[in-house]
């Protein structure tokens, strides 16, 4: 029987840390994306914010489209082409960020320099009220804690057996996954990635994250007669603006060193790292760059000026 | 009644112990279907008789052949005795087999071994296989409705239902009338069982026996039909089931979803105007949905009908049919289906049924299910509390 793969339900976070892959068997092998904390992932199913698509095909007759989707932990590229007609029209047919659920094919994507980058290939995509994007979340990180819990009980219990995980209702592939798990990522700093699952979780609750539905109600009301393209968004204080020249300093830097002339991703974000702009910072600054054009990714993990 | 048994005597035996050997022999049995052909001999192009069917002594059920049977002919139902016929093996199950030798002649109901009897042996529902007979089972009743089929030219009523014990569910079919009824315990012998579309299905016919049981441990019929949804790879585990509960994210749609266009007489779908058993018909519209259901342990299809579809999708048929008028592709309906569905969570029951492609459910309830975000986040910081 070949059974349809599961949308393994998966944060940014853990799909971006997922680098080691599995050959499935059979006539016409699955290529499984193996993460660090338990999913064996050829269909995934993620929950966040889509930003707006830019087409990054070469030709006309090979439209390729790309969008970033944020959820609380990190970001991840979703692609769309040709292939996927419908998944593309609905990346393309956004103009803003919104909140989105996205089921696709995990892609793992090595450079030259064997450094690897993790994408999407959407199979479907669909804008969901905010609501939606909250349960979506908490499903996904419910999931997520159940798999880290098996792994340290697969640890724990090195004896625990395929009948015994099955009587209590887990499912083999499951078992099989935090096994292969285990033994490509020996050593993954899992408490830390549970900090990141707990500070997720608020956005669960809805207590986190610049919505439109916890935004105060302003007491007076402006009228601008030509709107500023991203309404939404407050104009960026000094202290961003200091953020983003920091970012395309550092940018510029590892473009010059490179060979082919683009910055890599995962380095320019080392680099803003160690000059004290972190993460979900790091990434938000970037997300701004791209909206306002000032940088582009033409290819995954790949930065430019725009 | 056995006789001291020379070497070549046959020796009397139940069904249930019949093994292929080269000793003829001897058991008491009913016909319970036959069915008069000839066959024509390669050698010479003669023609030769034979009755095949099966007998049924309420141990077990063999097929047999009968090579020049009486003219007048056998009916159904009648008891025989048969006198050293032989026994062979096809397909790993015992037949029998009546040739010249063997003397074939009418016996009393009395004569055949008692069904009720001690000796059977229980089994549960977990255990049942197509294919098994000889058992005794305790089960309750947890619905029965009769509906009238065509069995050849012979119009009847079967009686359909689903009953269970501790172990499981499992669908019935009983061809005489029981006068069973919904929440009864009852004990049942002599009956069979036979796949259907992959799923065992319990099958009663005249021979069988129901007494009525007081059940004290038999689920009672409504904790069955609300019993909690179970993970989606269990289901793909166990090839479906009766009266299967999941929930689950909508992934996708597979075709054909949207409109389609069935038979008036016989309801199958209907391709360029054909029916594939009534040929050319006039094809009545109607909405389905083909919704591939994910929990992130598996994946299975639900086979959403007319009143389901229209309900998850908030668009009727007759919507439809007027959207289809103005943008003839069958295409773009199926994609703005997709784009209303895709991420619903959805809790379905309903029978599931396996195939070379997974599990289908053929649902008797769909339901929408929204979680209670604040109790979600509540819980999940309970358990990332816990650790790390």
């Amino acid at each position: 029987m070949s059974l349809r793969e599961p949308a393994w339900r998966v944060t940014a976070r853990e799909l971006e840390s997922s680098l080691e892959e599995q050959k499935g068997e059979g006539e016409r092998p699955t290529t499984y994306l193996l993460s660090p904390f338990g999913a064996r992932m050829s269909r995934v199913l993620l929950a966040g914010s889509l930003s707006p698509a830019e087409s990054i095909g070469r030709d006309e007759a090979q439209a390729f489209w790309r969008a970033r989707l944020s959820d609380p932990t990190g970001a991840i590229a979703v692609t769309a082409g040709s292939f996927q007609p419908r998944a593309m029209a609905q990346l393309r047919s956004a103009t803003a960020p919104r909140p989105a659920v996205v089921v696709g094919k995990a892609h793992l994507f090595r450079g030259r320099d064997g450094v690897g980058y993790v994408s999407v290939r959407a199979e479907g995509v669909r804008s969901v009220p905010e609501s939606e994007e909250r349960a979506m979340l908490a499903e996904i990180l419910r999931q997520t804690v159940d798999r880290l819990d098996l792994l340290e009980r697969v640890e724990k219990e090195p004896a625990l057996t395929e009948e015994a995980v099955r009587k209590d209702g887990i499912p083999l592939v499951w078992f099989r996954a935090a096994h292969a798990a285990l033994a490509r990522y020996p050593n993954v700093d899992r408490p830390a990635f549970r900090r990141e699952l707990r500070s997720a979780v608020r956005r669960v609750a809805g207590e986190s994250g610049p919505t439109r539905a916890t935004l105060p109600t302003p007491s007076s009301v402006t009228v601008t007669r030509a709107p500023p393209p991203h309404p939404a968004a407050p104009p960026p204080s000094a202290a961003e603006r200091a953020e983003e020249s920091l970012f395309l300093d550092q940018l510029d830097e590892v473009a010059d060193v490179s060979a082919d002339g683009y910055a890599d991703l995962r380095e320019v974000l080392a680099r803003v790292s160690a000059h004290g702009l972190a993460g979900d910072r790091a990434e938000a600054i970037l997300n701004r760059l791209e909206e306002e054009g000032v940088v582009e990714e033409p290819i995954v993990g790949k930065l430019r000026r725009g | 009644m056995p006789a001291e048994a020379s070497p070549s005597a046959p020796v009397e035996v139940r069904l249930k112990d019949l093994r292929p050997t080269t000793t003829p022999v001897e058991f008491v049995a009913r016909v319970v279907a036959c069915e008069r052909r000839e066959v024509t001999r390669k050698s010479d192009g003669s023609r030769r008789a034979v009755l095949s069917g099966l007998l049924s002594d309420g141990t077990a059920t063999v097929r047999f052949s009968w090579w020049d049977p009486p003219r007048e002919g056998i009916e159904r139902g009648v008891v025989l005795r048969a006198v050293g016929a032989d026994v062979r093996e096809f397909r790993g199950r015992p037949e029998v087999t009546f040739g010249w030798k063997t003397r074939v002649g009418p016996a009393s109901p009395a004569e055949l071994p008692r069904v009720d009897g001690e000796e059977i042996p229980f089994r549960t529902v977990r255990e049942l296989r197509a294919g098994d007979e000889g058992f005794r089972i305790e089960l309750r009743i947890v619905r029965i409705a009769p509906k009238g089929v065509t069995v050849g030219s012979e119009r009847r009523v079967v009686h359909e239902g689903l009953l269970a014990d501790r172990t499981g569910a499992i669908a019935l079919t009983a061809w005489s009338d029981f006068g069973l009824k919904q929440g009864e315990a009852v004990r049942i012998a002599g009956a069979y069982v036979r796949a259907f579309r992959n799923r065992p299905q319990l099958v009663l016919d005249e021979r069988s026996t129901v007494v009525r049981v007081d059940g004290a441990d038999l689920p009672e019929p409504g904790a069955l039909l609300a019993a909690a949804p179970r993970t989606i790879a269990e289901v793909e585990d166990e090839g479906g089931g009766e009266a299967v509960a999941v929930e689950g994210i909508v992934v996708g749609l597979l075709p054909p979803s949207g409109i389609v266009f069935r038979c008036p007489t016989c309801h199958r779908s209907v391709r360029s105007g054909i029916c594939r058993v009534h040929g050319q018909v006039d094809g009545q519209p109607d909405l389905r949905a083909r919704i591939v259901l994910d929990d992130g342990t598996g994946a299975l299809t639900v086979n959403a009908n007319r009143p389901d579809t229209e309900r998850l999708w908030g668009v009727t048929l007759e919507e439809a049919q007027a959207r289809l008028r103005s943008q003839p592709d069958p295409s773009v309906l199926e994609e703005q289906m997709l784009e209303s569905l895709l991420g619903r969570r959805l809790r379905v029951r309903g029978t599931g049924t396996s195939d070379d492609f997974g599990v289908t459910i053929a649902p008797e309830s769909i339901e929408r299910v929204d979680i209670d975000l604040d109790a979600a986040a509540q819980e999940l910081s309970t358990r990332l509390e816990e650790r790390g």
